[in-house]
């Protein structure tokens, strides 16, 4: 069944189109029925465009290796999911699937980008939100699902750099580390040692050695 | 050899002598009434001052650098 004008109108996105877009919006969207407990689509895949929740609910996570889950957004009549890789070009960043019953509308990403396509400085900031916002989402993941000391091992990685370079070398203190990585000073000192009896780093002084980056890379 | 030794803020530093009393190789000290690293050969860079200090007027940064023996392509 097509969607309907007035709920398309009501969606945030719409509000504002005139009849002719909306028009063409409406012919574009294609209607998806979900059982309870089917997948949309898995993060990671390509993006295929915006999606409508129309009934039901749907869930939105991010899964770990271990296949653990952090849920994102619970997504309801009215709501939109996947607008981050429409307009970034990128993959899924989450995967989703049905709670219950649920009908979505998917709007073709080439439709939604059509209606931004002749104001380049709107898609530019579109495309910088969503990075922002794909940016965001793996800052959770990282959250969710690393171990601090893992979290400190990606941001040795990250920062580390050759003394002699063109780089300024970072100097972060224990109390600057546990802030990017969203832990505790005590935790970081005992994270370093963790790193240090692995044979990943080595401490001297005022100094924090990246002396395997291999090992480093196994262990974030 | 430990070149660098935790950074003390004159103006944050109340003179509470917390660090001289939690430092355990002795380098800090109180002089005129402000905490100074005093023996920064004994420094050990432990960072016990900086976590004792309720005034955050001690900080102990950390460079983060590739090593010479792990550099790859």
């Amino acid at each position: 069944m097509p969607a309907s004008t007035d709920f398309l109108k009501s969606i945030l996105y719409f509000s504002g189109l005139g009849a002719r877009e909306m028009e063409r919006v409406r012919k574009e969207a294609v209607e998806l029925s979900f059982e309870g407990g089917e997948i949309l689509f898995l993060e990671g895949e390509t993006c295929r465009g915006l999606y409508l929740v129309y009934s039901g609910r749907i869930r939105i996570f991010k899964s770990s290796p271990e296949g653990r889950e952090q849920v994102l957004m619970i997504a309801k009549r009215g709501d939109s999911f996947n607008d981050v890789p429409v307009f970034d070009g990128g993959p899924n960043p989450a995967s989703s699937s049905a709670l219950e019953p649920s009908v979505v509308y998917l709007i073709p990403k080439e439709a939604l980008l059509a209606l931004v396509g002749d104001c380049p400085a709107a898609l530019a900031i579109l495309k910088v939100f969503s990075a922002r916002l794909r940016h965001l989402t793996s800052v959770v993941e990282d959250l969710s699902f690393r171990s601090v000391v893992s979290r400190m091992a990606r941001l040795l990685l990250d920062l580390s750099v050759v003394k002699e370079g063109t780089a300024p070398v970072p100097r972060l203190t224990q109390d600057e580390m546990a802030a990017r990585v969203g832990s505790v000073r005590d935790v970081i000192g005992r994270a370093l040692k963790t790193l240090e009896a692995a044979g990943a780093i080595r401490l001297e002084g005022h100094r924090i050695y990246v002396v395997d980056s291999e090992k480093l890379k196994k262990m974030a | 050899m430990n070149t660098e030794v935790p950074k003390i803020d004159p103006e944050k530093c109340t003179g509470c002598g917390d660090c001289v009393g939690e430092c355990p190789t002795g380098a800090v000290e109180l002089v005129e009434g402000k905490a100074l690293i005093a023996r920064p050969d004994d420094c050990s860079y432990c960072t016990d001052c900086e976590s004792i200090c309720l005034f955050e007027a001690i900080q102990c940064p950390y460079e983060i650098i590739l090593a010479e023996e792990n550099r790859t392509s």
